[in-house]
């Protein structure tokens, strides 16, 4: 049966863990947050092949399931002769797989903003560069805000995937933990506690923003 | 080639489990997020609060770590379930909640007035949901359940690390009896991308032709 | 054709602190044509949309028949059942139509024939036919109201209530919503009906209509019903001087 002490026994070892989880989970929205803003940039860009790169990056990234991505990508880092540690190697991959959404959430933002913005900052003479960054990117900014949060509730919650090479994070340690102690009811469901209340922050986090910026 | 008489066999039943995964998710799923979203319309306030925690628990935690609760904490509770039918259980548990706001924000989408104006004339609140709100509901809510149900495709490959045989799991199995993990993995890969795609065009055109005369023409 | 009459006594409504009707008095009598007049938020839709309790009135009484709705004792609501029974004798017309955008013309009037009344779909289909070659629309019987214009929904939603075989039709502003050059196909098949002896209860901004074909006029002003009278005497020689106001600046807004 369900045992009490065993499940909080279970916390200390998870809470080690779960600074990992944070910290892949909020280096990846880093990473995630300048590839994407390139790749939308891509996107949005006047050259077919660019936009054509930005397009196909988006739709393989977000066809492919992140479990299949981290598996090639871990395997063929030492194939074509690269040796990085295996935190970085996910950090990147995580990263890399959220570019491709928040390229999406950005070009959302961008095309919800009304066109008179635009064509307001063009009648009184401002240059294509300074509309974009003076008018354009810190509106879709403060729109994508709320967006963003949930996009890092999903990678901490993706960050459970990284697990299966070998990074000691909550879930890795939740399976290390069950294994030697054979109560894998408790352990897991204290890992699903801990989980579940990083990700309750972040929501309240993203109701916070969204009520914020909601003029 | 030698691969692929050898492996042939298993990876396709490894896709047949895919698409049995899939199809059997999305549908039990959507039935469980159904009856919640219902439930959530009418049901009375305390009712509501207990669906709402189960809602954000299952929202709030990582798909895998649903899956060992269910799979290995499972038997401590009597709950002794096999890799596929766990796997099954564990796709429905966690697609309900996001298929039941799927369906709330697909009912919301429905003018009161249509309600109102079947009230009026005398139907009845088990007629105004079945011939009115449903149908409403469902075509509004239908770009986010294709939606939905394409992120389940992907999810699928999860259920290999609880040993359900997929795909995945044939691909992992043929990798490492064989040394080629990374061309194995990358066509794995592209086939996900493929389906992927091919899923989400039939999806466009499937809700092209059931909005069709919902559109005005101009 | 059976008419059915209105009473309605002392009726007051409240959403939260707002006091949307106040002690509202007005007799309907069976066979005639009454519209309520006044600025918009004088409580004209509420009122009328109290009388199938698509509001909920929170004091007085409003009888139908003699047959009080809503309640079953003061306080006391009634059954969804017998309200359901009483509905089915009162048919109404939004200002949005409210047509089901998944039906066609011909299954938006036949759904109340067969789950309502229970009828057969082919007797069913049969009426609704007809209903719809009444309102002028027999070849649009398979049209979806995407494929309507906004004139001929509205005559659609008029077959969907007449078909039920109401002794009460309802009205909310419905010519509101249409394009000018649409009101008139609407306001005949209203006109056509009201020539038929149908109680009728017509919220409307059309002082045209209200002028010709109403029997009595009613109008409110924040809550409250300032008068009721004969078209003439709203019209032509209205003693109130809010009716003077209203009237005043309705010629203003309408005159080139």
């Amino acid at each position: 049966m369900f045992s009490i002490p065993v499940f909080l026994e279970s916390f200390q070892p998870l809470f080690w863990a779960a600074r990992y989880t944070l910290l892949i989970s909020v280096l990846g929205i880093g990473l995630g947050l300048v590839i994407g803003t390139l790749v939308c940039a891509a996107r949005l860009s006047p050259y077919p092949a660019l936009r054509a790169f930005g397009g196909l990056w988006v739709s393989f990234l977000r066809g492919v399931p992140l479990l299949v991505q981290l598996l090639v990508f871990y395997y063929s880092l030492p194939v074509i002769g690269i040796d990085i540690p295996a935190t970085a190697a996910a950090v990147i991959c995580v990263g890399v797989c959220a570019s491709a959404y928040i390229s999406e959430i950005w070009r959302g933002a961008i095309a919800a903003l009304p066109r008179g913005q635009t064509e307001a900052a063009t009648a009184i003479g401002m240059t294509p560069r300074d509309t974009w960054i003076r008018v354009i990117l810190p509106q879709a900014f403060t729109l994508s805000l709320p967006a963003l949060v949930n996009e890092l509730i999903l990678l901490v919650k993706a960050s459970s995937l990284v697990s299966v090479v070998g990074i000691l994070e909550i879930t890795r340690a939740s399976q290390a933990q069950a294994a030697t102690t054979f109560r894998p009811l408790e352990v897991y469901i204290a890992a699903a506690c801990i989980y579940l209340a990083i990700n309750l922050c972040l929501a309240a986090l993203g109701r916070y923003l969204e009520h914020r910026t909601a003029v | 080639m030698d691969l692929i008489e050898q492996y042939g066999p298993m990876l396709l039943r490894g896709f047949g489990v895919t698409v049995l995964c899939w199809i059997l998710g999305t549908i039990f799923g959507m039935a469980l997020g159904l009856v919640i979203a219902l439930v959530q319309r009418y049901a009375p306030r305390p009712v509501r609060w207990l669906i709402q925690v189960y809602i954000e628990v299952i929202r709030g935690t990582p798909f895998l770590v649903q899956l060992f609760v269910l799979y290995y904490g499972g038997p401590l509770v009597g709950l002794r379930l096999d890799a596929l039918p766990a796997g099954l259980l564990g796709l429905t548990i966690y697609g309900s909640p996001y298929f039941a706001e799927i369906f709330r924000s697909g009912f919301r989408a429905v003018p009161h007035g249509q309600i109102e104006a079947a009230r009026a004339i005398g139907m009845a609140e088990p007629a105004i949901i079945r011939r009115i709100l449903l149908p409403l509901g469902l075509v509004s809510a239908l770009p986010a359940l294709v939606n939905f149900s394409i992120i389940l495709t992907k999810e699928t490959v999860i259920l290999s690390i609880i040993t359900v045989p997929e795909l995945m799991y044939q691909v992992s199995r043929m990798s490492t009896e064989t040394f080629r993990y990374v061309e194995a993995n990358l066509v794995l890969a592209l086939f996900f991308w493929l389906l992927v795609e091919t899923i989400s065009r039939l999806g466009r055109r499937f809700e092209r032709r059931i909005t069709q005369h919902l559109i005005e023409r101009t | 054709m059976q008419a059915s009459s209105v009473e309605i006594r002392k009726v007051n409504k409240f959403y939260g602190p707002f006091h949307a009707l106040k002690d509202v008095d007005l007799s309907i009598p069976p066979g005639k044509v009454t519209c309520l007049i006044g600025p918009s938020g004088s409580g004209k839709s509420t009122l009328l949309r109290c009388i199938n309790f698509l509001e909920a009135y929170d004091s007085g009484e409003i009888r139908i028949d003699g047959q009080l709705i809503g309640y079953d004792s003061p306080g006391r609501k009634m059954t969804g059942r017998r309200l359901r029974e009483m509905r089915r004798g009162i048919g109404m017309v939004f200002q949005q139509f409210n047509l089901w955008p998944h039906m066609t013309a011909q299954q938006n009037v036949a759904e109340g024939l067969i789950r309502v009344r229970g009828l057969a779909r082919s007797e069913a289909e049969r009426r609704a036919a007809e209903a719809l070659a009444k309102v002028g629309l027999a070849d649009k019987m398979g049209n979806h109201p995407a494929r309507l214009s906004g004139g001929q929904q509205q005559r659609v939603a008029i077959a969907r209530a007449i078909a039920m075989e109401p002794r009460l039709m309802l009205f909310d502003e419905p010519t509101s919503a249409l394009d000018p050059e649409l009101v008139g196909e609407v306001l005949n098949v209203m006109k056509a009906l009201a020539a038929e002896g149908m109680t009728m209860v017509v919220v409307t901004h059309e002082m045209g209509f209200a002028a010709h074909v109403a029997d009595q006029v009613a109008f409110m002003e924040k809550g409250e019903l300032v008068a009721v009278d004969s078209p003439q005497g709203i019209f032509q020689v209205p003693k109130d001087a809010r009716i003077q106001n209203f009237l005043r600046t309705y010629h203003e807004r309408n005159s080139f």
